[in-house]
């Protein structure tokens, strides 16, 4: 194989990456000192690289696919495609924004429509004002994008500024909701996994800035650390957690796990990493690093919660130093944009360290240069490596006893007594793991075996609260304990290991599980279907419990698959009270099964147990004795060749039918022939000379361990062993919560669709008599002419315009007045027709049922002004129908199909049941070349009693790889006039966990320019429980819609995991003489993120020039903003 | 069409033994006529198809990939030696990830217009326990593709002769119990009546293509039952091609299948008919409701 040819590539591209790297950041340097105010256009060019870059890092990498390494370029594309993935999510909520925009005002569309699709027509002046550095950015960019990368994130910016504004204008709109989310969601950045909301993108573009502002930082070699550092982490470990999720598959979940402990451990490690770096050897160095690497990602899923939520300045440092270690080890730099290499997002840059890391990791695995460390120990290499490599033995051993005391050098902290007895049963383990060892006849340095020793310090270390100390004489002492106990005789141990045997019709799995207890437990016969029913065989191999559960074979054929359905179904139900520890997929070495034909049964294996089956599979190979078959020269090919090469096949095709390409199953061998070589102690010996059972046994027993301590130190739930029965995972459950006090409203039957204010308008019949009346007094008014009014003086002129206001507004009022009394009016008289006998109300209640008369409005795409090839628009125009089915579809203009970007299908549909309650149901299918996403929103309410109504809703949407199903249920009560009551409950189901949630909510309407909306609830998953509120108040002008006046405050609280949230949001809208709007907006977290900007928009057209001023404001800030610094 | 007619010079590489056999079982097929003979090599894939055609030849003529899925095209190798051709087709592996592989077939179907299928070897391993439905699906493609005469002109071979039987079998149970259970198969596939079956007599060789494989004093391979398998396969071959059936002739309309329409001829004037009477209906039930609707939408 070409190992050496690929050590070269890699180190090859290491080097370039560096020399890149380097130019980069010179660059970065040059320009961050000269031009403070240019930053934001290379941070846009910069992202528009990592776009680019998204899509190559996988090609670029994809020429390591071979043996050992394959698994490491595989490691950054799950990022890829979730980036692809939000992009798309952002993507597609600006394009319902668009419309929604559009649809709601036509006099505002020519406003708004411009910036969004192109920033040349602005037409409102924005100028921002930023705190931080990053909300500064942000601000800008409003302004400035203009090209795809970061024009996805800047034009949801522009798309949320024109939903304010035009709900400034038009006043019809309702956009608290929205400004909730906002606050709740940038205070809670995990909830970005969920890719859903609109609001997310905020925290993109914050994250987008921060990351090149700290990069440029960090090679600058200030190492300030800001707060953008925190928002860095924050974002980058979200991306992880889906990765790090499925991080159990390499059984590095003793690593893994520690994501659940607190931030302060991990960095321990880091920390105790970068004490001393001198003092170690290169060898140990890079240990130390892999390891935590390895623990690192997965950590980091877990440690945004603190870096995110607490903003401590301590942890930052810390998080900076170890990065810095990274960096210094591993010439990775934070500069995202090494043109070769193209990183595309943050997350990469987590896996760049990682994927950098292994590289290193298999020259050592893979070159007989002088020992670095235990040979496949790293991350993405699987804890067992393929048997058949018994030569690196030796090579390891020197190594384990070598790499261990250092460990313990490193740490040097005291340790704890607290910790003593959870080491003390991590002791006992070991002792028990050594004592199996010792019975199957292996040797410590068995290569299986010290991983697992190695893997058990390294949780130990992980695990103990100071970096406790993993004394050098732990595993001496347990190796002289297991000695002198097995010295003692074969006395059963508290030990047993169940195993679940699958795999075809005819591979040998009953044959191999009489090969495992030395006798026929299980009759056999080669031509028949050996086993009927699945079935658990108890013995004892060695002292040791050990249990099978045979099951029928199962058959290759697509056709045959429900058969195996039927069959794994029962075994999936005799393993339910008591799941095996391993899972054993036969098949035969000797089979050429290279036409995936294996893929129905895998593929039906992951259907019927999930994909977790494999994380705990080991994969035998039978009939293991014979001969490989003869190379394409005819000549027979090496046995050891044909091992790896068929177990590669296997993984592959495991890989593929799991879903998760960085399965790397163990493989062990497996020969139940009578005629089998055996060695003096009569156990069979393979032809490459290795003793298969023990071997077998020991890799199965070796992840019970491991399971056994993951469940000791109770480690983080993705553990490799174990139930895979029941795995979960931690839902998002801020977010669930965030989506539940989020206040909707109710579903309306059709006839009441317009009066969606109704409720709140109430209060104000009353009071505007007399200014009606007033309307109705003024004399007479002529309009005046253009030409006439030039006449005029320009005292007059303004007379005139105040006149012409006042009597506008007036006007208006009244109309919208006349508008509320008829449909009053309409609604009291379809009451009074439902109440009027049949015959005469049939009549009316087909007209009714028509459908609606009125134009389901089809909002069109605002077309280009060309008819551009590039554009796409105008050749997918859609026709208005009068289906009551509003379908239309989805457009990504900046998706990867510049020429077809309709990605999905959005379709809605108002039904009414019974004439009284509606139901709505809405839709969205996407599509692209890497996710497919659901979102489906079905609600419906019901009236009953006087003021009482309950809505009832089923949302259904993609959450990562996982479909989340969402009842929920709210009623509220209008039992005052000036208060409204409402009460809810949810229920998520995702994956196999579920979560409920509780809300109350409380709106206020104080009088007509006061009112205010109080919630609270919890959501609880799994003994996890997230409590959440939110308080909004709003002060409005007393005839709203009409006097611009608005500002709401809004507070949000946030609680989980002891990690406490707050954000505030205030948001003033006063508008300036006749025709401006000045709009502030300030939030504020407590973290210390936040942002300021104010808005001045008019429809004036002397104003534009305004806009003018921008530049200049932004220079004057940039000052401002270096001063502060 | 495809590869030159070339003399056949592995033919030398054979031990002279095996060499003299082949010589005198040409000699026989020569005396009826025939100067020429086409075998078609069919099987599941990673069975040892193209292993059994470099065996027959005596040469590496087919690029053997014991982990790449071979080409998807057939091949066609000829040799000629002594005024007599023969033809040996290999063909891609009919399985393809639990499915049968109809486009594979169909594309030997397409390569074999125009030519005459003396000898079919239907090639499986012999080390396999089990026949699956998978198995059976093979069959009833074949059949169906070439028709159930193919059975007739059909040799089983089994490969990977060279093995030791599992549960102390002995080697002669276990290759008759083999060879009867894919035999079933092949008759459940083909679904042919017994008798038929009976007289298709399908005759069973084993060969062993490894370089591996136990050879005797006289250097021919053998199998683990002493008899050299290369002039037993050549001897089945001409055994098959020269027994009294027809040998199967891919034409034309073999390929297109249009016989296969043939079955519906006598429905069209029905359909043509039922056609009319609905379409009566419906326009009078449109009528009927202008009428009764009385104003137009």
């Amino acid at each position: 194989m070409g190992d050496g040819a690929e050590i070269v590539d890699m180190s090859d591209r290491e080097e370039k990456k560096k020399l890149a790297e380097d130019r980069i950041s010179d660059e970065e340097v040059e320009k961050n000192e000269l031009v403070r105010s240019d930053e934001v256009r290379d941070n846009e060019e910069e992202v528009f690289e990592e776009a680019i870059g998204s899509q190559e890092v996988p090609k670029l990498e994809s020429f390591e696919a071979d043996g050992l390494h394959e698994d490491l370029p595989l490691e950054t594309t799950p990022g890829n495609s979730k980036d692809a993935h939000e992009v798309g999510d952002q993507e597609e909520k600006s394009e319902v924004n668009v419309q929604d925009i559009i649809t709601m005002g036509e006099a505002e569309s020519d406003f708004v429509t411009p910036r969004m699709n192109d920033d040349q027509g602005e037409a409102g002046a924005d100028i921002s004002f930023g705190k931080t550095e990053s909300s500064l950015d942000v601000a800008e960019n409003i302004e400035k994008a203009t090209s795809s990368g970061f024009g996805l994130a800047a034009e949801d910016v522009s798309m949320e500024n024109g939903n304010t504004h035009s709900f400034s204008e038009n006043g019809v709109v309702f956009p608290e909701d929205k400004e909730l989310v906002a606050e709740v969601i940038s205070m809670s950045p995990w909830s970005e996994e969920t890719g859903n909301d609109g609001i997310e993108d905020k925290n993109w573009e914050e994250n987008v800035d921060v990351s090149a502002g700290m990069g440029t930082e960090q090679e600058v070699g200030q190492g300030e650390v800001t707060n953008e550092n925190c928002f860095e982490k924050g974002f980058v470990c979200i991306d992880n957690e889906s990765g790090a999720q499925r991080n159990g598959v390499d059984y590095n979940s003793v690593q893994n796990a520690s994501g659940d402990k607190s931030l302060n451990d991990s960095i321990e490690v880091a920390r105790s990493g970068t004490s001393s770096p001198l003092e170690k050897s290169s060898s140990e160095e890079k240990g130390e690093t892999e390891g935590h690497g390895s623990s690192g990602s997965p950590g980091v899923t877990f440690r945004e919660h603190e870096t995110v939520q607490k903003s401590n300045g301590g942890h930052d440092v810390q998080h900076n130093s170890q990065s810095n270690k990274e960096l210094e080890q591993q010439q990775d730099s934070r500069v995202n944009i090494g043109p070769e290499i193209k990183e595309s997002q943050h997350v990469e840059r987590e896996y760049d360290v990682l994927s950098s890391v292994s590289p290193t990791e298999s020259t050592s695995n893979t070159a007989a240069s002088p020992p670095t460390r235990p040979a496949g120990l790293g991350r993405a290499a699987p804890l067992l490596e393929p048997a058949p490599r018994v030569p690196q033995q030796p090579r390891v051993n020197g190594n384990v006893s070598h790499n261990q005391p250092q460990q313990a050098e490193d740490s040097t902290t005291a340790e704890t007594d607290e910790h003593d007895e959870t080491r003390e049963k991590l002791q006992l383990i070991r002792v028990k793991f050594l004592r199996l060892t010792h019975r199957l006849g292996q040797t410590p340095h068995n290569v299986v075996v010290a991983q697992v020793l190695y893997r058990l310090g390294l949780a130990e270390q992980l695990r103990g609260r100071n970096g406790s100390r993993v004394g050098a004489f732990s595993f001496d002492r347990a190796s002289a304990m297991a000695e002198q106990l097995e010295a003692g005789g074969q006395d059963p141990l508290d030990f047993s290991c169940t195993i679940m045997v699958l795999g075809k019709s005819g591979v040998g799995k009953s044959a191999t599980i009489n090969s495992i207890f030395d006798e026929v437990k299980i009759s056999t016969d080669a031509f028949q279907m050996g086993t009927k029913r699945v079935q658990g065989v108890e013995g004892f191999v060695q002292g040791i419990k050990v249990r099978v559960i045979d099951t029928p074979g199962l058959l290759p054929s697509w056709s045959d698959q429900h058969k195996n359905e039927k069959i794994l179904k029962s075994a999936r139900a005799f393993i339910k009270k008591n799941p095996p520890d391993i899972v054993l997929y036969l098949d035969r070495l000797d089979m050429q099964s290279r036409d995936s034909g294996d893929m129905p049964l895998l593929r039906t294996i992951t259907d019927v147990f999930g994909p977790s089956i494999w994380f705990n599979a080991i994969v035998g190979l039978t009939h293991a004795a014979s001969a490989p078959p003869d190379g394409p020269s005819g000549t027979a090919s090496s046995y050891d060749m044909f091992v790896t090469q068929r177990s590669h096949v296997i993984q592959q095709a495991i890989r593929q039918a799991a879903g998760d390409r960085r399965l790397m199953n163990p493989v062990s061998l497996v020969e139940n022939h009578s005629a089998c070589r055996t060695n003096r102690a009569g156990q069979r010996v393979l032809p490459n000379g290795q003793v298969w059972k023990p071997h077998l046994l020991l890799l199965s027993f070796a992840s019970k361990i491991l399971a056994e301590a993951n469940a000791l130190l109770k480690l983080q739930d993705n553990i490799p062993g174990g139930q895979f029965v029941a795995r979960s995972k931690a839902l998002p459950l801020p977010f669930l919560l965030s989506s539940l006090l989020q206040s909707r409203p109710q579903a309306k039957l059709p006839e009441q669709q317009y009066d969606g204010e109704e409720d709140e308008d109430d209060l104000d019949d009353s009071s505007d008599s007399d200014e009606e009346a007033e309307y109705d007094q003024l004399p007479p008014f002529k309009r005046l002419t253009k030409a006439e009014m030039a006449k005029l003086s320009k005292s007059q002129k303004k007379q005139y315009l105040d006149e012409m206001e006042y009597r506008e507004k007036l006007f208006m009022k009244r109309q919208m007045k006349e508008e509320r009394k008829r449909r009053k009016l309409l609604k009291k008289f379809a009451a009074e027709i439902k109440n009027l006998p049949n015959g005469y109300s049939e009549n009316v209640e087909e007209e009714r049922s028509e459908p609606p008369s009125v134009p389901v409005p089809m909002p069109d795409l605002s077309l280009p002004a060309s008819f551009d090839s590039d554009n796409p628009t105008h050749r997918y125009r859609y026709l208005d129908s009068s289906n009551q089915w509003l379908v239309r579809p989805v457009l990504e203009t900046n998706g990867w199909d510049h020429d077809i970007g309709y990605e999905g299908v959005n379709a809605e549909r108002l039904f009414v049941v019974k004439d009284k309650i509606p139901i709505s149901f809405s839709g969205q299918v996407t599509k692209d070349k890497k996710d497919a996403n659901v979102q489906l929103e079905m609600a419906s309410s019901v009236k009953h009693g006087e003021g009482r109504s309950t809505s009832l809703g089923l949302d259904m949407q993609n959450v990562g790889k996982e479909l989340a199903y969402t009842i929920r249920s709210e009623t509220k009560f209008n039992n005052f006039k000036k208060n409204k009551a409402a009460a809810g409950l949810s229920v998520t189901l995702m994956g196999d966990s579920v979560s409920a949630g509780l809300k109350v909510e409380d709106k206020l309407i104080a009088n007509k320019w006061f009112r205010m909306v109080m919630s609270g609830g919890a959501m609880t998953s799994r003994g996890d429980v997230a409590y959440g509120g939110s308080l909004e108040a709003q002060f409005r002008d007393k005839d709203y819609p009409l006097g611009r006046f608005l500002s709401t405050l809004g507070l949000s609280v946030m609680d989980w995991h002891g990690d406490l949230a707050i954000g505030g949001n205030i948001q003033s809208q006063v508008p300036i003489g006749r025709s401006s709007n000045l709009i502030a907006r300030a939030n504020l977290n407590n973290k210390g993120a936040g942002q300021v900007s104010i808005r001045v928009n008019s429809s004036e057209q002397l104003q534009l020039a305004m806009v003018s001023l921008v530049p200049l404001f932004k220079k004057l800030l940039s000052y401002y903003s270096l001063q502060q610094m | 069409m495809g590869s030159l007619v070339r003399e056949w010079v592995g033919f030398q590489q054979f031990p002279a033994a095996t060499q003299e056999k082949l010589v005198e079982f040409f000699g026989k097929l020569k005396q009826k006529d025939m100067n020429s003979m086409t075998i078609l090599v069919m099987g599941k894939g990673g069975v040892g198809k193209s292993s059994t055609v470099n065996s027959l030849i005596g040469e590496q003529v087919v690029r053997v990939s014991p982990f790449q899925a071979e080409g998807l095209r057939p091949v066609m190798v000829s040799r000629t030696m002594g005024g007599f051709t023969l033809n040996i087709i290999d063909s891609p592996g009919l399985v393809e990830a639990g499915y049968v592989n109809h486009q594979a077939l169909e594309l030997i179907k397409g390569f074999l217009v125009n030519r005459t299928i003396d000898v079919l070897l239907y090639v499986d391993r012999l080390d396999v326990y089990r026949v699956d439905e998978l198995d059976k699906q093979v069959v009833r493609a074949i059949t169906q593709t070439f028709g159930k005469d193919i059975w007739c002109k059909t040799l089983l071979v089994l490969t990977h002769a060279q093995f030791s039987p599992p549960d102390e079998l002995s080697y002669e149970t276990f290759s008759s119990k083999r060879s009867d259970s894919l035999l079933k198969t092949i008759r459940a596939g083909s679904k042919m009546r017994k008798q038929e079956f009976e007289d298709a007599a399908i005759p069973v060789v084993y060969a062993e293509n490894s370089g591996r494989c136990s050879k005797n004093d006289k250097d021919e391979k053998v199998l683990p039952n002493g008899e050299p398998w290369i002039p037993n396969l050549v001897k089945a071959i001409t055994d098959v091609a020269t027994n009294k059936r027809k040998a199967i002739h891919v034409d034309k309309k073999m390929v297109d299948g249009s016989y296969s329409d043939d079955k519906g001829k006598k429905l069209i004037p029905l359909i043509i008919g039922a056609q009319y009477f609905i379409v009566k209906m419906i326009q009078g039930a449109i009528r009927n409701d202008i009428r009764t609707s009385g104003k137009p939408l």
